[in-house]
Formats: C-alpha cells, sequence, structure tokens
C-alpha cells in the first residue's frame, strides 16, 4: 500500500510543519456524530500481485466470446482492433490527462479530436461532430430532445418525436428517460412484415420534431426506404438516423440521403464490446443544431503569435456555464474511447474502411448462405442485411441457445427479450472475426437441435 | 506540425486485412443505399500514424507528465496494473448479453463493488449502472422523482442547490424537468440554514450537495441541513465528486443523505482519459432501492447445475428492481471502468481511510506550504484564502484578487505562469463564489518534496512582473489560445479544399 502513498511515513513531519500533532486534527471539523466508528468492514489490502492473480481468477470464470464460436451482437460488434491502437492509447500523456480546460498544454488531445470530429463527419456525411457521447443509446436520447429544442416552436405536434418500434427496449428505456424531463410525447413508427419501414405509419411523423431510425435495423436490414423519409416528413422535422458506423464503409452516409442527425455506438471502430462499456456514442448533426447541440466540440484557432492552435469552444451551452438552462447535462464523456476510435479510423483509411465493412457483409452473407441449407432453419427476411438477420427455429429460441450454450457456440441473442411475440426468433450477428468453421458448427448444432426438437415433439 | 489530414498514401495501400469468407453469390447493398463517395479520411502508413499519435501524445500533459492540481478532479496517480487488468478477455471480450454463467467473475465483481461502495457510503443499495457522474446525478434525481409519483406527492417539483455547486448539478435535475431554487452560500463559504429553510417546503423534491462543499469545506450542519429537508418532506442528495476526502471518516449515510453518486474515475482512479470514460454510480437508501437501474448484481446459493461454474460459495446473477426507473445507458454501466476501480480498492482494502487521511494531509500541507513560500518570497498580500477555515478537506481556494487589484495579474495569470514552470494549472474561476479563484487539490498520490516545490513555484510566479505574466506561458507548444477567434471564427473540422 506504501507504494500508492508516497507521504507514508512522513505524516508527522508535515503535520508537525503546520504546527499540529495528528492526522486527527485535520478533521476536527467533523462533527463527532457523523463519524464512522472504528475501520471499514472490508478485507486487508492487497499487492499488486495479488490483485492480478484474483483478477485472472476471476475474470478468467468469464466466458470470452473468442474462446468459442459466436454469434452475439444485437448492438456491439466484436472486432479486431488494431495493436498500435492499444499501445498508442495508454500513453500517460493521453490516459491520464483530463478534460483540456488549458489548451496551451492540452493540444495533443485537441487536435486528435479535432481530427476525430472531421473523421466523423466525413464517415456519416454530415458537417459538425462532438467528441463524443457516453454510448449510442444516449447520443440517440440527446439527439430527440436536441430536435424537440431545435423544433417546437414551429412544430405541428410539438414536443413530439417518432421512433423505430424496432428500437430495442433498453434503448428506448434510455429515450425515455431523457425525454421525461422535458414532457416530450415518444411515439412509434411500425414496419412492414419484411421489417422494413411502414411508410403509412411514417406519414404520421410529419409535423413532429423529429424521427428516429437506424441503418441498419435493429434486425439487421438494410432498409432503403430511409433514403426517402426525410421527403415526407419535411424540413421542419429532424431526420436522425442510428448507425453501425463499420457499414458505411459500403453504405451511404445518411447525411447524403437527408440525415439532419446522425448518431451511432462507436465502439465497432476501436473498441473491444468490453461487457457493453466504455463505449462512445457518435453524435453528428448540419448547421441548424450546432448551437442547441449536446457534448463538447473543439474548434481550431490561433495563439497570441497566429500560430495553428485547437481550443474547446461553443462552451456557453455547457453546464458548466449554463448551469439548469445547460443542452446537457454531460461533462465527462468518453475521449479516450474516441480516441481509439480515430486511431482506427486513422489506420484504416477509406479503403480500409471499405474492406471492412465488406468483411463484415461477406460473413453475414456466407452464414446466411449455410443457415439457409440447415435443416429446421429459416431466415425470417429475405432483405440484404449488415452483420446479423433473425433466424426462426422450430422451437423456443430460448432453449435452442441454451442447447447450443451446452454445446460450446455462444448462438446469438433470442430476440423475445426485445419482441416478446418473436418466441422462435434468434438474431445471428457475424463480423470480421467469424470464421468459416464457426459457423459450419453453429449449422451442425442447429441442425443436431432441429431433429432432437422432432423426436420430443 | 503534424496533420493526419496531410497523409495522402496512394489508394489500396496501407492497413492490411485477411480476405474475407468466399460467398456463393455476392453480398448486395441495394442500389440506392452504396455508397457514392468514400469519406475523405486520410490515408497513414502504421509508421505514420503511430509517429502521429506519439507527436501528438507529447504535445498533452496528463498526471504522468507532472503535477495535476486541478481541482475538484481528483487527479491522483492511476496505477497501470489496472490497465492490463482491463485488457484480459474476460473483460475486453465479454457481452452484456452473455447468459449469467458466462459472466460469473463479472457479476461477482460488480456485486462486491456494490457491496464496497454501499460500506464506504452508509447506503443500503448501489447500482454500478451510470456512466458518468453527472449520469449519477440524473439518475438519482430521477429516482426521487419516482418514488414521489408513486407516493402521490408529484407536487414536489424543486430542487435546491447551493450556488457553489458543481453545474451538473443543476443541469441534471433540470434534464430530469425539476426546478432549480438556488440558495446563497453564508460569508464563510458555508450553507445558510436559514436560506436552506426559507426555501424547503412541500414542493421540494431534493436538495443536492457535496460535501466537504467546493471550497473544500466540510459542512458541519450538514445534519441540521439534512434534517429541515426532510421535515418539509424532501430528500437529501450527496455529489460525491468530494468524496476522496472523506472516505472511511464519514459517510453520506451518517450525515443523512438519501441518495449518492460516486465518481469512481475520481476516488477510485479510473484514468480520466482526456475527458472520460468515468462511472458514476449511485447508492441509495432502502425506500429508493427499488428505482434503481437495472440490472444489479446480486447472489444466491447454487443450483446443482451451477456449482462447477461458480467463482465461489455463490451463485451471481443479475436482478432488476421493482420499480425501476428503466435505463440510463442501453448495457450494464462502464464495466471496463468499474473492473479498474475494483483493482484499485482491493489495493486499499480496509485501508481505504489511509487514502482519504493523506489526500486531506497533502490538501493542507500545500495551502500552509504556499502561504510560507508566499511569505518567503514576499508576495502573501497578493492572494487571500477563498474561505476562512482552520482546515481545509482534500482540496482548498485561493482568491487571486488582491493580485489583481494591485497589479493587474489575474487567476488565470497566475495559471498560465504555472504551466511554464512545468504543472498543469488549478482550476480556475470555479467556484464562482470566490473571485479571481484558483482551486487546488494535489491528491494523496503526491509526494511532500513535489508539494514543496511546487509551493516555490507557486510564490516566484507571484514574483513576475505582471506583464511578463501576462505573457505566458512562453514554454508550452503553443501560447495562449484565442477561445473568442474560435468561436467567432468556428472551423470545427478539417476544411479540406473548400476553404
Amino acid at each position: 500500500m506504501v507504494d500508492q502513498l508516497p507521504n507514508r511515513g512522513r505524516e508527522t513531519e508535515m503535520l508537525n510543519a503546520m504546527g499540529m500533532d495528528s492526522m486527527e486534527a485535520l478533521f476536527a471539523d467533523i462533527p463527532a456524530d457523523v463519524r464512522f466508528q472504528g475501520p471499514l468492514p472490508l478485507p486487508a489490502p492487497q499487492s499488486e500481485e495479488e490483485i492480478l492473480s484474483d483478477a485472472r481468477r476471476l475474470l478468467g470464470a468469464n466466458v470470452a466470446m473468442g474462446s468459442r464460436p459466436s454469434f452475439l451482437g444485437a448492438g456491439l460488434y466484436r472486432n479486431y482492433v488494431p495493436a498500435s491502437v492499444f499501445q498508442l492509447v495508454t500513453r500517460g500523456e493521453f490516459l491520464t490527462a483530463y478534460t483540456p480546460y488549458q489548451p496551451e498544454v492540452s493540444q495533443g488531445m485537441l487536435q486528435a479530436m479535432w481530427e476525430f470530429q472531421t473523421l466523423v463527419s466525413e464517415l456519416v456525411g454530415l458537417p459538425i461532430a462532438n467528441l463524443s457521447l457516453y454510448d449510442g443509446s444516449t447520443a440517440a436520447a440527446e439527439a430527440l430532445t436536441c430536435a424537440v429544442r431545435v423544433h417546437t416552436r414551429k412544430a405541428s405536434q410539438p414536443n413530439t418525436v417518432y421512433v423505430s418500434s424496432l428500437t430495442p427496449p433498453d434503448k428506448l428505456s434510455v429515450m425515455h428517460n431523457y425525454c421525461q424531463g422535458a414532457e416530450i410525447d415518444l411515439r412509434m413508427i411500425e414496419h412492414d412484415d419484411d421489417g422494413t419501414i411502414d411508410m403509412a405509419s411514417l406519414a404520421e411523423a410529419a409535423g413532429s420534431c423529429g424521427v428516429y431510425l437506424e441503418q441498419p435495423n435493429p434486425l439487421g436490414i438494410l432498409d432503403e426506404k430511409l433514403t426517402a423519409v426525410k421527403e415526407i416528413i419535411g424540413e421542419n422535422t429532424a431526420l436522425i438516423v442510428g448507425v453501425q458506423p463499420v457499414s458505411l464503409g459500403v453504405v451511404e452516409a445518411p447525411g447524403h440521403y437527408g440525415a439532419d442527425i446522425v448518431v451511432g455506438e462507436g465502439q465497432p471502430l476501436g473498441s473491444p464490446v468490453t461487457g457493453g462499456g466504455p463505449l462512445y456514442g457518435i453524435f453528428a448533426c448540419t448547421q441548424p443544431y450546432l448551437r442547441l447541440m449536446p457534448g463538447r466540440i473543439v474548434g481550431r484557432s490561433v495563439d497570441v503569435d497566429g500560430k495553428e492552435a485547437y481550443c474547446l469552444t461553443l462552451s456557453t451551452r455547457e453546464q458548466h456555464i449554463r448551469r439548469h438552462r445547460a443542452t446537457s447535462n454531460i461533462c465527462t464523456n468518453e475521449t479516450l474511447i474516441a480516441l481509439m476510435g480515430a486511431m482506427h479510423m486513422a489506420l484504416l483509411g477509406p479503403d480500409g474502411l471499405r474492406d471492412l465493412a465488406h468483411r463484415n457483409m461477406l460473413a453475414c452473407q456466407k452464414t446466411k448462405e449455410i443457415l439457409e441449407q440447415t435443416p429446421g432453419v429459416t431466415i425470417v427476411h429475405s432483405a440484404p442485411h449488415f452483420n446479423e438477420f433473425a433466424i426462426e427455429v422450430n422451437g423456443s429460441a430460448a432453449e435452442c441457445l441454451s442447447y447450443l450454450d451446452a454445446n460450446g457456440i455462444i448462438g446469438g441473442f433470442d430476440l423475445s427479450r426485445w419482441y416478446p411475440q418473436m418466441s422462435n426468433r434468434i438474431l445471428v450477428t457475424s463480423t470480421d472475426q467469424t470464421t468459416l468453421r464457426d459457423i459450419e458448427s453453429l449449422s451442425a448444432q442447429l441442425s443436431m437441435w432441429s431433429t432432437h426438437q422432432g423426436v420430443s415433439a | 506540425m503534424s496533420h493526419l489530414f496531410d497523409h495522402h498514401g496512394a489508394e489500396n495501400t496501407g492497413y492490411s486485412q485477411p480476405p474475407g469468407l468466399k460467398c456463393d453469390s455476392a453480398p448486395v447493398v441495394p442500389s440506392g443505399l452504396q455508397r457514392r463517395a468514400a469519406a475523405r479520411w486520410p490515408r497513414l502508413s502504421e509508421p505514420e500514424m503511430v509517429r502521429h499519435y506519439t507527436w501528438l501524445s507529447k504535445r498533452n500533459f496528463g498526471i504522468d507528465t507532472g503535477f495535476y492540481p486541478l481541482g475538484s478532479c481528483t487527479m491522483k496517480h492511476n496505477p497501470r496494473v489496472n490497465e492490463v487488468i482491463a485488457q484480459l478477455p474476460g473483460i475486453a471480450d465479454i457481452h452484456p448479453h452473455q447468459p449469467e454463467s458466462h459472466l460469473q467473475g463479472l457479476i461477482s465483481i460488480y456485486y462486491e463493488m456494490q457491496h464496497m461502495l454501499e460500506i464506504c457510503a452508509g447506503m443500503d443499495q448501489v447500482t454500478l449502472q451510470p456512466v458518468a457522474g453527472a449520469q449519477g446525478e440524473f439518475t438519482a434525481v430521477r429516482c426521487i422523482q419516482e418514488y414521489f409519483r408513486l407516493r402521490g406527492e408529484s407536487q414536489r417539483t424543486k430542487v435546491i442547490v447551493p450556488d457553489s455547486a458543481h453545474g451538473t448539478n443543476p443541469a441534471s435535475a433540470a434534464m430530469a424537468g425539476f426546478e432549480i431554487v438556488e440558495i446563497p452560500s453564508r460569508e464563510d463559504g458555508r450553507i445558510d440554514l436559514d436560506a436552506l429553510a426559507a426555501v424547503a417546503d412541500e414542493t421540494t423534491a431534493a436538495m443536492m450537495i457535496t460535501n466537504p462543499n467546493a471550497l473544500g469545506l466540510f459542512e458541519a450542519d450538514i445534519k441540521a441541513a439534512s434534517e429541515i429537508v426532510h421535515q418539509a418532506g424532501g430528500q437529501m442528495y450527496y455529489d460525491g465528486a468530494n468524496f476522496n476526502a472523506i472516505l472511511g471518516i464519514t459517510s453520506p449515510g451518517l450525515m443523512g443523505f438519501d441518495a449518492v453518486h460516486f465518481n469512481l474515475h475520481k476516488t477510485f482512479s479510473q484514468p480520466h482519459g482526456g475527458g472520460g470514460p468515468g462511472s458514476g454510480p449511485i447508492g441509495v437508501k432502502a425506500h429508493l432501492a427499488p428505482f434503481l437501474p437495472g440490472p444489479l448484481a446480486a447472489r444466491r446459493e447454487p443450483e446443482a447445475g451451477e456449482v462447477d461454474q461458480t467463482v465461489d460459495e455463490h451463485w451471481y446473477h443479475w436482478h432488476q428492481p421493482e420499480h425501476s426507473i428503466g435505463k440510463v445507458q442501453q448495457w450494464h454501466g462502464n464495466a471496463g471502468a468499474v473492473i479498474r476501480c475494483w483493482a484499485y480498492y482491493r489495493r486499499y482494502g480496509h485501508g481505504l481511510r489511509d487514502m482519504s487521511e493523506h489526500a486531506v494531509l497533502n490538501a493542507n500541507y500545500l495551502r500552509h506550504a504556499i502561504h510560507k513560500a508566499a511569505e518567503e518570497a514576499e508576495v502573501a498580500h497578493l492572494f487571500v484564502d477563498g474561505a476562512e477555515t482552520e482546515v481545509a478537506k482534500h482540496e482548498f481556494t485561493l482568491s487571486m484578487q488582491p493580485a489583481k487589484d494591485a497589479l493587474g495579474i489575474s487567476a488565470m495569470d497566475v495559471a498560465k505562469g504555472l504551466l511554464d514552470r512545468g504543472y498543469m494549472a488549478p482550476t480556475v474561476y470555479f467556484p464562482l463564489v470566490v473571485p479571481e479563484c484558483m482551486m487546488i487539490e494535489p491528491t494523496e498520490t503526491e509526494s511532500k518534496d513535489t508539494l514543496d516545490t511546487f509551493a516555490r513555484h507557486f510564490a516566484q510566479v507571484l514574483k513576475t512582473s505582471p506583464e511578463a505574466l501576462h505573457e505566458a506561458p512562453i514554454t508550452t507548444p503553443v501560447r495562449r489560445v484565442d477561445e473568442v477567434y474560435a468561436a467567432r471564427n468556428l472551423c470545427l473540422r478539417h476544411p479540406f479544399d473548400e476553404a
């Protein structure tokens, strides 16, 4: 424990210098009736070696996805993050800095984030990007409240936003929590049986403050109808598109088909899945949203000598200045994970991103081709997919996944956890990390399970 | 200068990837959805990319670079073993939707962290879901809101905050839909009980306050304040930003609070990463526990088929509180940050009190050393304590107003002068109640020698001629940055050829 406290053993010397004779004197201002009695009922301190050993034991008891065929995605995607990203991000100058309040000694992170803003802006096809929100769900939720701030005064459906009914319930729940304070009415846009947008349902969103749809959608479907949405909802309703950023290597940038705000889970670029956090939320928008958007943003400026320099800007939107009138309460965001994203993007370049997106599509396609031939398995939607698609099995999805688990396969996501009516459906995710052998194992075990079901039925 | 967007390598070179899987038919993006123009990203080889980011890192100041006394941010050393642990596949390569049988290690660590934080805070139930301090605040006031709605007390629409509160407090409460009532602090920087009593009534949902407060002072009247709010039927919310001062000495529970958030990245040393990630768990008393966002970690006796998968004598599982407000982040919180903070906590165990004692020792010692060095350098008249007090807690404030009046030297000038001497500057102009404020928090991980040297340098800065100090910094990668220019000539991305 001494290794963390450089002044252990020098307490008396320091106290005496201040004219004090005990540590207790430093706490004389804390009344007795609020004091802890005795030591904290916690275990003894450990050395670094002991902690590492315990960590290896406990975390070793978790099942890492890479240890077996894994088809679980549903919003987080296993990918390969290049070694240089991990090496560089642990440089202490990045790792142990904080928010760049003193720009003169924070140019490195400020410039890196300004470059991140440019990389994201180019990726999604919108002129402005902030330097991250917590994750894809909070980025989507903040986009909804931002859209209301911008549009509610002119909207024929004020304080109302429309969200895809396919939005995963946990994400929807985040949206509800963020929207309820401003009494925003959250309504649903329905989908046709083929998994694409129900355009009649969408038409009802015209005149509202914003529409949130995902591309690919939560069932992995690439929905061409989304390109027609902006024209239907009109200028005064924000089109907010949630993206899987890797897909944008081959799929059109939403900014090029009318999106006003693009959000998304940045994780597939730069970060492992990490148990669901820390991640980083992408947030990009057009000019009309700039001054009412959430989050930090870096601007390029000059120093007193006229030299190029970077600093945080438009801070008057933020809580430390605007307090209860701020556009968001966000302070600490996910800068370091966004930096990992920037490093990964920089290393990929436009060709690398296209190749990565293509590999993800090939893996998904190959999985589909093999599962199409697998007895007892039906591909639910014939649409084009990115990363994932729904299958139907001849029995309970939960039981099927348990069977696969017992046979060493993480088979996917039980869609009844999102959509209770889909009790026989599994969302099967493939990424650049999926191998042919993984897919063949999945197919073989699904086939076994179907046969087994047939026997027991 | 190294510019990312100046790199234009040849097309189809660079980062190599294995070929994709061979398919019978090529996957198709619908024609109307095919990307037409690629993102104008740069093309770099790995050596160029590594050099660019290494160059950037050298233009950035972190705790590893030097003393970082940024008040209110608790910039303590970040042990490196925590980074090693966070890269293990058992945390880096797990998915929150995996079955509980796959996550016994993770859930057990969540359970251990909840339990530890409950003990330290004197709370009945902790959730690790919120991913930053501000999100913890928001989560807690949402729980309080739902608690009152369920009790039929929806008229409680106001949240009281002291004028010295962090901006996130009023921002978080406003985001949840509350009206903010700000009360002035007393002359001595402490809470004004009369002002509190005057506003606490049947419309009060909660009071949000930190203790020690933003001036680094312990609010000795905190129990009386809690009683006033409770008598009015409101809830007491503890902002854990300053938890590093009191761990093992007192707790929010003992002070009468109903809810608290922790900044794990401050108190438990998740690296601040240039602005995150953080982790902002909250703890509550039993009456608020049913409203927490889940999942919470819980445990029970293992069943027959589970025994061979357990990490100890328990089976760990997720649990959803009965009246949960729902989710504030889509997954299970910042698991990677929780793991690092777990490793940090294990380093101290029941000795966490030593950490806080040394944090307070260092702050008081530095305050003393600065005054002493200033007297020796005959600059003691150029600043005063931001608040009169015998002892500070983990941080303290100085007002540079005398220097401003006498010589035209502002707190910002002093901050820039410190940058030239190889330090990160303290927090400046916060809290707003102290004119020309410098807020200094050394943390427990700085040695006496560092504190002594910093104190001497601080005095030297005040010895500098005002003209020279207005020019500072001169040794940094860039000199004073024109923030007004940045706001008036917005350039938020690389201009490409458009400029």
